[in-house]
């Protein structure tokens, strides 16, 4: 990577991150189990990077950026920012230091509130700034991300989605934080104006040196904007690397999965033989013994993979670590099966995901 | 007739709004032939969903010009002009008959000249029937040709749209929502049973689910069956009272102590505040007898045991030991004891009634939910159709609600309604955007399934040219409410002649080994115009590099380029085969145009 050497300080620590969501069934009943949204996952974060998760639905990426950010209780474990737990850490200090921007932007605003209010609030309730100041901060705001003085005035309905995702992001920028956490920015939007976004991005990183926690389910996206990757399956993570490693040699049977799974727009590449994988994502409340990922695995070996959890090991260079019995060299190519090869007596009820 | 199944001519349509009329579509032809996937793309806001609501008839716009054929048959419907007047005139008519009938009526009660006015109500109510009968067949081609859609759609065109949770109902299980379609359009087997049997079997319903349920469950239906026998028993034997204030007692000792640890709480606010001496002194002697305080502190103990296993188990997840259950159970025992005490409580006769209103008012229903139940017969088919489109396990997928089912599954279920009557043509819009990359490749590898299979021409709309390149045999352009290039996949993916195709295709972020992360996005600058700007040119041109004077003057032609590749820009000389060099012309016209992208 270019910056190695800004890659040397923890901003974040994660230590056995755990959150487990207890079912209820009915007001009577007592809590019969747990969804396991995360269940252990270790991670840093180096100050002024991008380190993407990327998952399917139900992974657990979105809780485990929550607890990131103090917005639910941890169950377990525990996060340390800059050295400090975030148990310790006011409110008001988490807030100003760590930010967020939401999958969805229009959700995320009061319609009845104009922009202005909207990006100025932060300032207004941590009482920065007021009045004519207010206005001129708000200003120099919108124009970081690319929107014009005018538009103050303007409500977010009046807006198409990638502006409401500037808007979004205006408002994250408006404290000056250390670290903001992108859930999803960009999966709800168009590609041409994913990719402005994208760009907006990466300048505002580099102009305020912020460090990003980028949260995606599509991993071309990540090719263009993250430093490292974390790929979580059912609330572990499976494979963490630096982009360049995990995009050429990728090692966990899940991400080259997840690789052959993104369409590409070029005939050449729609020809080759793709991995589909087989079923949903097993649910969180009942995970599969052993490795998790063996229910959908194509290379999964019985009486190892269904029974003993692989830990996660780090292969070749330091930073590549992945959590597999069989993790495949660079090169090596995954067999494609049919859904009745992989599972032929697979006749459970069909997964289905609560949460 | 060629081997078009679906050609759409010169389509112009716009959506009256308050502030004017907003053009949706300016011009769009679409070919989809037999057994074709057809590809149609372009950014949110370019009429790609509009287009396809205005095929199978569901968009509520107005059609201005051009004509939607499926296998020569026209799918749009416009009435002619004598049609339109003659319904105009009788609807005006109409209503001002009904008017002067109402008037006439009002002057006929109250005038000494009634007679006169009762002559006046004849006429104005015949002149009514009359114009009412002539609008009403005016109206008829419009009919028939609503009723015709109703046929088509399902059954010779259906459509998946992009959310599967708003389309799905809620309130139906998966078989009966299937059946429905194919109810509706007749396609439903010979029922196993036939129907006087199954009236005769809703009929016994209710007596059987007695018996199902003491052979489900035995031992809590005999507890329950009991129980009711007993309170019967009481009642007819004259105890139920004593009984039931044997079983308030408990109740009653405890709502006693809390209402004295109320008390000694107002009292001691009270003693602090001193308010009322005299009365401060009355609640102290009434309340600080020691009996009660011994009452109130072994309450206070006895709810403190009970919660410490509850505060224990809270912070262990996974750790239910036995107090915790038994903790747990403490509600369903007092639930279960006030329903007691209310049966024995009240009298025999208020509990008859109530049983045989709440019996007669419940019956109907189960003989009807029981009766409109699905025939085995049909079951089996629906599970056919659950297992052509690859469903695990679809014998208990078709009991299920659609919010027990994920995205991929309520896709597949989706896609399942809309084979169900082997329909000719699908139009997908949009059908994989809210789902995941891994789930998407299943949607799509079954839909290209199907299309083998059973030869289903598919109309995909979305915004994402992977999908694209990954699925379809042809494929359209559209910006702002027109087609900018079509033609067969190779022609367009690989030599794309129009600029905006190109943009499009470029600004797709790769992961090939070669791109950098520090790499600037290449992206198209700028967003969709609003549908209300006029535009004299081209409409592309405000987002374009290669703009010039005849752009923004001339609308462009749609030109062949290539045998059955079209596309219009003023430019496809000039572009021609280099997409490399447009591809940079865009990513200098981007930077120039700066972090705008904003109107």
């Amino acid at each position: 990577m270019p910056d190695e050497s800004k890659n040397d300080e923890i901003l974040i620590e994660i230590e056995g991150m755990k959150k487990w969501f207890p079912i209820k069934s009915g007001m009577l009943s007592p809590v019969k189990s747990y969804v396991r949204a995360v269940d252990g996952v270790d991670l840093q974060v180096m100050r002024g990077e991008t380190l993407g998760i990327v998952g399917e639905s139900g992974c657990g990426k979105t809780t485990l950026g929550r607890v990131l950010l103090g917005l639910i209780p941890i169950t377990e474990g525990s996060v340390h920012y800059d050295g400090e737990d975030i148990r310790n850490m006011s409110n008001r200090d988490l807030r100003r230091r760590l930010q967020i921007v939401f999958q969805d932007p229009g959700g995320s605003m009061n319609p009845r509130m104009s922009v202005r209010s909207i990006v100025g609030e932060p300032l207004q309730v941590n009482g920065l700034s007021e009045g004519a100041e207010l206005t001129q901060k708000v200003a120099e705001l919108l124009d970081s991300v690319g929107l014009k003085r005018e538009h103050m005035n303007r409500f977010p309905h009046e807006f198409s989605g990638g502006q409401k995702q500037r808007i979004a992001l205006a408002r994250s920028l408006s404290l000056d934080p250390e670290f903001i956490l992108l859930d999803e920015p960009t999966s709800a939007l168009d590609v041409s104006v994913q990719a402005q976004v994208l760009n907006l991005l990466e300048q505002i990183q580099e102009k305020h040196g912020l460090t990003f926690v980028f949260i995606t389910h599509a991993l071309n996206v990540v090719n263009h904007i993250c430093d490292r990757v974390a790929v979580m399956y059912l609330g572990k993570i499976v494979e963490i690397a630096n982009t360049g490693d995990l995009f050429s040699k990728p090692a966990h049977p899940y991400t080259h999965a997840l690789m052959s799974a993104i369409p590409e727009p070029s005939l050449e590449k729609a020809s080759r033989e793709r991995i589909v994988l087989s079923g949903d994502v097993p649910s969180p409340a009942n995970p599969p013994s052993g490795c998790r990922f063996h229910t959908r695995c194509p290379i999964a070996e019985k009486g190892l993979c269904d029974v003993e959890e692989p830990p996660l090991e780090i292969i070749d260079s330091g930073s590549h670590g992945v959590a597999c019995h069989f993790p495949l060299g660079p090169g090596m190519k995954l067999p494609i099966l049919d859904d009745a090869q992989i599972h032929p007596e697979d006749d459970d009820e069909p997964t289905t995901i609560v949460l | 007739m060629s081997d078009n199944l679906l050609e759409i001519e010169g389509l112009r349509v716009h959506f009256d709004t308050l502030d004017g009329p907003i053009e949706a579509l300016h011009s769009v032809d679409l070919n989809v032939e037999q057994g074709q996937i057809m590809g149609l793309v372009g950014e949110s806001g370019c009429g790609k969903s509009v287009t396809s609501l205005v095929t199978i008839g569901l968009a509520t716009c107005d059609v201005d010009e051009g004509s939607v054929k499926y296998e020569g048959e026209n799918l749009l419907f416009r009435d002619s002009e004598a049609d339109k007047r003659l319904q105009d005139i009788s609807g005006w008519v109409t209503v001002i008959g009904v008017f002067a009938s109402i008037m006439s009526f009002f002057g006929m009660l109250l005038t000494p000249i009634s007679l006169l006015f009762r002559d006046f109500l004849l006429i104005f109510i015949s002149i009514t029937i009359a114009s009412w009968v002539g609008g009403f067949v005016a109206k008829g081609k419009y009919r028939r040709h609503q009723k015709f859609m109703r046929w088509v759609r399902g059954n010779e065109i259906s459509m998946i749209f992009q959310e599967p949770m708003t389309a799905l109902n809620p309130l139906y299980t998966v078989e009966k929502q299937i059946s429905e379609v194919m109810r509706e359009h007749d396609r439903l087997v010979v029922p196993e049973t036939p129907r006087y049997i199954r009236v005769g079997q809703a009929l016994v319903r209710p007596a059987t689910l007695v018996v199902d349920a003491f052979s489900s469950k035995p031992q809590s239906s005999i507890a329950t069956f009991s129980t009711l026998a007993l309170v019967l028993f009481a009642h007819l034997r004259g105890f139920a009272d004593p009984t039931a204030a044997a079983i308030a007692s408990p109740f009653v000792f405890i709502f006693k102590a809390i209402f004295s640890f109320i008390e000694v709480l107002y009292a001691l606010g009270n003693a602090t505040i001193n308010l009322n001496p005299v009365a401060v002194i009355e609640l102290g002697s009434s309340v600080t007898t020691p009996e009660k305080f011994g009452i109130i502190i072994l309450i206070g103990f006895a709810y403190l045991l009970m919660k410490i296993p509850v505060l224990v188990s809270k912070y262990a997840p996974g750790y239910e030991s036995l107090p915790t259950q038994l903790v747990q159970q403490i509600p369903l025992v007092f639930t279960t004891a006030l329903i007691l005490f209310l049966l024995l409580w009240m009298p025999l006769s208020a509990l008859l009634a109530m049983t045989i209103i709440t019996t007669l008012l419940s019956l109907p229903g189960i003989i009807m939910v029981n009766y409109l139940g699905l025939d085995p017969a049909h079951r089996r088919q629906v599970i056919g159709i659950l297992e052509d489109v690859r469903i695990p396990n679809p014998s208990a997928v078709v009991k299920m609600y659609p919010h027990e089912l994920s995205g991929g599954m309520r896709q597949r279920v989706m896609i399942a309604m809309m084979m169900a009557c082997e329909p000719k043509l699908l139009i997908a819009d949009e059908p994989t955007t809210a789902l995941d990359v891994t789930i998407q490749a299943q949607i799509l590898k079954l839909m290209r399934d199907l299309r083998d299979e059973k030869g289903t021409a598919i109309l995909l709309i979305t915004h994402d040219l992977g999908v694209i390149a990954e699925m379809c045999d042809a494929v359209t352009v559209m910006y702002a409410g027109s087609v900018v290039e079509t033609g067969s996949i190779g022609d367009v993916l690989s030599r794309p002649r129009m600029p905006y195709s190109i943009g499009l295709l470029h600004s797709i972020p790769t992961i090939d080994e070669g791109a950098d992360r520090r790499d600037v996005l290449p992206i198209i600058p700028g967003q969709v115009p609003d549908p209300n700007l006029h535009f004299d040119g081209c409409r592309f041109h405000p987002r374009c590099p290669f703009a010039d004077e005849t752009c923004i003057t001339t609308p462009p032609p749609m030109i062949e380029v290539e045998p059955g590749h079209f596309a219009a820009c003023h430019h496809t000389d000039s572009i021609g085969e280099n997409v490399a060099e447009v591809q940079a012309a865009f990513d200098v016209f981007a930077a120039e145009y700066g972090l705008e992208g904003v109107d």
